[in-house]
């Protein structure tokens, strides 16, 4: 990821931590990642660039710093967009998916691999050709997509599948459309490398991966209609945006149990728990989780008093002795995803 | 399924390959093995050895077990080998995802072919699981680098010999393309064999041989150009780093009016699967690799191999010229050599070796050092294997003289002025035919692209140009 992708991450007015940033993108998973993602409107990026190192985003944030795009503040770990900054993340036109929101709700990467080999399948199988290399992927794709194959085989599979893309790629931005085809192999086309890609198109890597994204959304939502072809090979990778195991920590609090209860009953410590719920305060829309059990009138007024100032800059450290005995952390973090979300909500 | 060990080798290969004659060495190789001797095939790129133990494995019951240097690679080869229709066939490397090493380990005992790193089979995990298994043959592919890479690279390459040993001296094939008399010695020294040697001459008469001189980096910069912009693809160019394999590939492409991708193995494994698709298909009429990743590339009309850099030594120059011409049409192999050239092959093998204090202080204090680093790992790795640090020293030592002797072979070939295969060949202890005009052209000669029949034609109508995405798709189905 170059300079110009993280331009378009960083914000005029909310410092950005970077090193949250490059968490979000290789997909660890930790509370603070995720709650910095929501912080930053950025949670559709989650787990999106998982061969990542960590530390690839440090080039990037010294050359946007170095060309006064952007400032670091005094620990050297936010950055915020200087005003060149975001005159220049205006003017490069980088290119915005429409469909990130549904993202979170995709095993993207998975989904790729699926498309990209049943593509080719599907083509070499309407042009009869029997002996081809397949596409190098892990094992479990290649059994999914030839047990789906022998499934949906039939004389009208190439027609089928090309009026399915057709139909999903006709709703998207005609570059969308065409880096999507291009990325293809099958027969007689060995498929364009996201680097031969970004060079014809004159867009950055991760740009091409974005639109890529787009267009795996897109055809994953239209491979809900049952007479889709891709429908028994894309369905089973819908995913619930918080993991299994939140999810079920999720559900017996709202039947009523007490942390101590749960973590007693799942075997598992209160920290865990709590990690559970606000994993699931941060992925699920407010009216989703049980904000009223967790987090009393009380409480919510006894921080409200002690707050101020923006969100991104509350510490737990800065309330007073007397709240943080109070309150653990787990108190503060959940009303400031409260207060986060409403805010959202009145924007 | 049943065995075909009585059947004729002619009728073997003709059931399962559809060919009727073999090519040279192939069955010399399989009679020893038949024969139960251990062999060692020391046969040219593009010769078949490949087929030598796939023809044993489908006549013999039980696994053959392949041992390959090549991570990134392996996948590949299974891919292969199933397109062939050697179905039971996989691969275990340090790259094989938790869940499809799970998912191998399971069906073991159904696997044919089982390829795997020096790195995993020496794992005594894994190697415990391997002994369970009924080996018909263990194959050692790329051998030379038992001798190459082995003392201060890839460690794990000097177990194999003992590793062979726990496995109970199964019937052993050792493959590779150069390997002259002192590699031959060392490789069958360090597999503890007595192998059969089945070897073809390296010359390859129909690449022409090339030394190109120039002055400095920028002089040898434009030389590259204008070769590629002259010289009749598909070809390579070669490099020792991928930024540089990289860069250019994207300069030329903007440049020489060439098409041209980078190969190695910093690559996705999709882009690499695409990348070699588009070579094979001759969309791409370049490309640029790192010199280990060479060994990927698998198209027979190459017509010319440039090498950017120095390699090492003469037999990593051979295998990778031998890319070249294997469909035996004029081909030319161009080495392009700037005074001092030696200095990065020579940096490249110190930057990896340990001094003596180094390996002293680690033998004082093994523990406070980061086994991540590569040479402590080398370190570790002999400490943890018992040899002392005296015995380090001394190997290392020994090692530095190899590789300088090596590559004085290779910088005399640079600087030779009579003839390049002569001094070629005598490094594999071969006598070459007598010079002739279609022979090289040393460093004092300049390179005739014309007489030799490989300058570029003009580039073919691009058939009607960019299609709409609509089309393309269209074609696919
Ligand atoms: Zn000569």
């Amino acid at each position: 990821m170059g300079p110009t992708d993280l331009l378009q991450l960083l914000d005029r007015v909310q410092p950005r931590r970077v090193r949250a940033i490059e968490n979000l993108l290789r997909g660890r998973r930790t509370v603070s990642t995720l709650y910095w993602g929501q912080r930053y409107q950025l949670l559709p990026l989650l787990n999106l660039a998982k061969q990542l190192d960590r530390g690839a985003l440090d080039a990037a944030a010294q050359q946007v710093v170095h060309q006064g795009l952007a400032t670091w503040d005094i620990n050297q770990e936010r950055l915020v967009l200087t005003p060149a900054g975001l005159s220049k993340q205006r003017a490069d036109h980088y290119f915005v998916p429409q469909t990130a929101d549904c993202w979170p709700t995709i095993d993207l990467i998975a989904v790729r691999q699926r498309i990209l080999l049943a593509v080719q399948v599907a083509s070499q199988f309407s042009h009869q050709a029997g002996h081809y290399l397949p596409l190098t992927t892990d094992m479990a794709t290649r059994q999914f997509v030839r047990h789906w194959f022998h499934q949906v085989k039939n004389d009208q599979l190439g027609p089928q599948v090309l009026t399915a893309l057709m139909t999903s790629l006709d709703k998207l931005d005609p570059v969308v459309a065409t880096v999507m085809t291009a990325q293809f192999t099958g027969y007689q086309q060995a498929g364009q490398t996201l680097g031969q890609l970004a060079l014809a198109y004159q867009r950055t890597e991760w740009e091409i991966q974005l639109m890529q994204f787009e267009g795996l959304a897109q055809i994953m939502g239209d491979a809900k209609e049952p007479t889709n072809p891709f429908n028994s090979l894309l369905q089973p990778l819908w995913q619930t945006p918080v993991s299994r195991s939140a999810q079920i920590t999720l559900n017996t609090v709202k039947q009523g149990q007490t942390l101590a209860q749960i973590a007693g009953e799942r075997r598992v410590k209160v920290s865990t728990v709590r990690e559970h719920l606000l994993e699931a305060a941060i992925m699920l829309p407010l009216a989703d989780f049980p904000y009223d059990r967790l987090l009393s009138p009380a409480a919510r007024s006894q921080f409200k008093a002690v707050v101020s100032g923006p969100v991104d800059d509350w510490q737990y450290t800065g309330l007073p002795e007397a709240l943080q005995r109070q309150y653990e952390f787990f108190y503060f973090r959940l009303y400031a995803i409260w207060v986060g979300k409403r805010g959202a909500l009145h924007d | 399924m049943h065995y075909m060990t009585n059947e004729a080798l002619t009728t073997s290969l003709q059931r399962v390959f559809g060919y009727r004659k073999f090519r040279p060495g192939q069955q010399a190789a399989l009679e020893a093995l038949e024969a139960g001797q251990d062999s060692l095939a020391i046969l040219p790129t593009g010769a078949g050895k490949t087929l030598i133990y796939q023809l044993y494995g489908y006549r013999h019951a039980g696994c053959t077990v392949i041992v390959s240097p090549l991570l990134s690679l392996m996948a590949d080869q299974v891919d292969r080998m199933r397109l062939t229709g050697f179905r039971c066939s996989a691969a275990l490397t340090s790259q094989t995802s938790y869940a499809d090493r799970q998912t191998i380990l399971t069906q073991l005992d159904q696997l044919q072919f089982l390829f795997l790193s020096p790195e995993m089979l020496a794992q005594p995990k894994m190697l415990a699981q391997i002994k369970q298994l009924t080996i018909s043959l263990l194959v050692v592919d790329e051998a030379h680098c038992i001798v190459q890479w082995g003392p201060d690279f890839r460690p794990e390459y000097l177990l194999l010999g003992a590793i062979k040993e726990k496995l109970g001296n199964p019937l052993t094939l050792m493959l590779t393309a150069t390997a002259g008399k002192a590699t031959r010695q060392e490789i069958a020294k360090q597999l503890r064999s007595r192998p059969t040697v089945v070897t073809e001459s390296v010359n390859r008469a129909n690449i022409f041989l090339d030394v190109d001189r120039v002055n400095d980096e920028g002089e040898k910069k434009a030389r590259l150009q204008t070769l590629v912009g002259q010289l009749r693809g598909p070809g390579v160019v070669y490099f020792s780093s991928k930024q540089l394999a990289t860069d250019t590939a994207e300069w030329l492409q903007a440049t020489a009016g060439v098409k041209a991708a980078a190969y190695h193995a910093g690559l996705s494994g999709e882009d690499r699967f695409k990348i070699q698709q588009q070579f094979m298909s001759g969309e791409i009429d370049l490309i640029c690799a790192t010199s280990a990743f060479g060994m990927g590339i698998d198209k027979n009309d190459i017509r010319y191999v440039i090498h950017y850099h120095l390699p090492g030594d003469l037999e990593s120059y051979a295998q990778e010229i031998g890319r070249a011409g294997r469909d035996g049409q004029p081909s030319v192999a161009i080495l392009l050599y700037a005074p001092g050239d030696e200095q990065l092959p020579l940096a490249l093998g110190q930057a990896n070796r340990p001094d003596e204090d180094e390996i002293a202080r680690y033998y004082a204090q093994p523990t406070k050092f980061d086994d991540t680093e590569p040479t402590v790992h080398l370190l570790a790795f002999y400490r943890q294997h018992g040899i002392s640090q005296a015995a380090v020293q001394e190997l290392f030592v020994k090692r530095e003289r190899e590789r300088n002797r090596a590559l004085a072979g290779m910088v005399a070939y640079a600087r030779e002025d009579h003839c390049l295969r002569q001094r070629w060949l005598a490094a594999f202890d071969e006598q070459a035919p007598e010079h002739s005009e279609g022979c090289c052209s040393p460093q004092n000669q300049p390179l005739a692209i014309d007489r030799l029949g490989l300058e570029r034609q003009t580039p073919t109508q691009e058939n009607g140009g960019p299609v709409d995405w609509q089309t393309q798709l269209a074609r696919l189905f």
